[in-house]
């Protein structure tokens, strides 16, 4: 049981903001309340955001997919609009995470705003180049996602509201592969590797590589992004791969903790970035692979 | 809320998981095992999806349907369901035997396969120290199968 003295609703996300800094005492937004449950950290009101009108996922007319932040995580995994942009790597990282229950109620938004270093949806959509939408009481202003996290357990909002993520519509034909290395699927990452190429007429135009687990908040190796950028397909050879993925383990700032150890951690997102900058180049095949042991 | 198929009303404590509240209402299938979302015993159906009543705020439940098993000792896909885990003797101890249920309940329900790596899937929140799986996942498929007309 968690000693909290009041749970509202919002029905706008504007109402949402408002009711936060109402008071008295300390607030919190609660979505699926997955995190929330297990770290119930002394707040005294929560502010529910599943009525709030930022559940729904849409493309717009340009082509840009809009993810509200609410929108759960069980949802992304199925829903057709997710499943067939950029081949599906944001469905299949959702259905690696947690695990089925969890899902039905875990949402987007809950696991970027919880800021963990480990946060499994923010690798991909890092690398997918998102923008998030952010709702004061009467503005709302948008910021890369890549600027979004501050440090572990912090981000930009402070007591503003998450509202959506929008992906461009270019990155839906990237070329995609990712990896979330853990113990078991329902377990934290120990590292995520996030590949998203934008090939076309057999360049690479624009590389991302994003990672998850190996620094104080998800990460881009943009160093190693721009190893590979610019280079034709037909030329790229394994040892320019291999250069990028040292160059990716050589950003990287993992730490030792109970689960890997930081020289384990470094030398994963080695060979992960080698393997799935490979994938995404060659086995046209974008499916997050989650797995223990590494060969 | 709706609690399986009928209006129900009950003061909670604003800070309640919904584990709590429903064992409250005496539905006593909802079993309390580790109360961090991992081990599925408490699982039950928030608007038809499965979740884990224990990290689920009971609040949230507010103007929702919720179904436990008690709810569906009467439904036909339940019973089929029962039938076969008794007949393949997929209980042991039973502790997780509801959880385990309304999560298989619901894949069914869906029309999910009876293929034993997507059961295995649903089947990810549900922790099971006896029978290692093997008897439950034969009763699912079995029952998926048939729900499916004979294709899995
Ligand atoms: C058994 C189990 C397994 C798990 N496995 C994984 C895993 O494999 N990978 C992983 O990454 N996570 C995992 N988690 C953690 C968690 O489920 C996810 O991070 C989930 O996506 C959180 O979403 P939520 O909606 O439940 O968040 P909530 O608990 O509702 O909120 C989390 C935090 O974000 C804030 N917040 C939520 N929405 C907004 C918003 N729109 N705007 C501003 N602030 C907001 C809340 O105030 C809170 O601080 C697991 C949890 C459990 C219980
Ligand atoms: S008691 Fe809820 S998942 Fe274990
Ligand atoms: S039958 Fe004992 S835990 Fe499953």
């Amino acid at each position: 049981m968690w000693d909290l003295k009041e749970y509202r609703f919002a029905a706008t996300a504007q109402q949402a903001v408002s009711l936060m800094r109402q008071g008295p005492g300390k607030g919190a937004f609660i979505a699926g309340g997955t995190d929330m449950f297990l770290y119930p950290a002394g707040c005294d009101f929560v502010v529910d955001i599943n009525h709030a009108g930022i559940s729904d996922i849409a493309r717009t007319p340009g082509g840009d997919l809009f993810l509200g932040a609410a929108t759960t995580l069980h949802n992304l995994a199925i829903n057709p609009l997710v499943t067939g942009f950029a081949g599906g790597i944001i469905s299949e990282a959702a259905a690696h995470c947690g695990n089925r229950p969890v899902r039905s109620t875990a949402t987007v938004g809950g696991n970027l705003c919880n800021a963990l270093p480990s946060a499994d949806m923010a690798p991909v959509l890092l690398a997918l180049d998102a923008t998030c939408y952010i709702a004061d009481e009467e503005s709302q202003e948008s910021l890369p996602l890549a600027d979004f996290f501050v440090g572990p357990r912090v981000t930009v909002l402070e007591d503003r509201l998450l509202v959506g993520l929008a992906l461009p519509a270019d990155a839906g034909s990237r070329s995609c592969a990712s990896y979330k290395l853990t113990r078991s699927a329902e377990d934290i990452s120990l590292v995520q590797v996030a590949v998203a190429l934008d090939i076309r007429d057999g360049r690479i135009e624009t590389a991302r590589i994003a990672l998850g687990a190996v620094a104080p908040v998800p990460m881009r190796a943009v160093l190693a992004e721009a190893q590979l950028a610019g280079q034709t397909v037909a030329e790229i050879n394994p040892d320019l791969i291999a250069d990028a993925a040292v160059i990716a383990a050589g950003e990287c700032e993992p730490r030792d903790d109970h689960r890997a150890s930081a020289e384990y951690r470094r030398d994963m997102v080695r060979v992960l970035t080698r393997r799935q900058i490979t994938r995404a180049l060659f086995e046209n095949n974008t499916r997050t692979e989650t797995g223990g042991t590494v060969a | 809320m709706e609690l399986n198929g009928r209006p129900q009303t009950c003061e909670i404590a604003p800070g309640a998981n919904l584990l709590h509240v429903l064992r409250e209402l005496r539905q006593f299938s909802v079993k309390l095992g580790c109360e961090t979302g991992d081990c599925g015993s408490c699982t039950v159906l928030l608007d038809g999806e499965p979740v884990n009543s224990c990290v689920v705020a009971a609040a949230r439940a507010h103007g929702h349907q919720v179904t436990t098993l008690e709810g569906l000792l009467d439904d036909p896909l339940m019973k089929d369901l029962q039938a076969r885990m008794v007949a393949e003797a997929a209980i042991q101890c039973g502790y997780c035997s509801p959880g385990l249920m309304i999560s298989l309940y619901a894949h069914i329900k869906a029309g999910g396969s009876a293929d034993e790596a997507v059961l295995r899937e649903a089947l990810t929140g549900n922790l099971c120290r006896c029978t290692g799986y093997v008897k439950p996942l034969a009763a699912a498929a079995a029952v998926a199968t048939e729900r499916r007309g004979g294709t899995s």
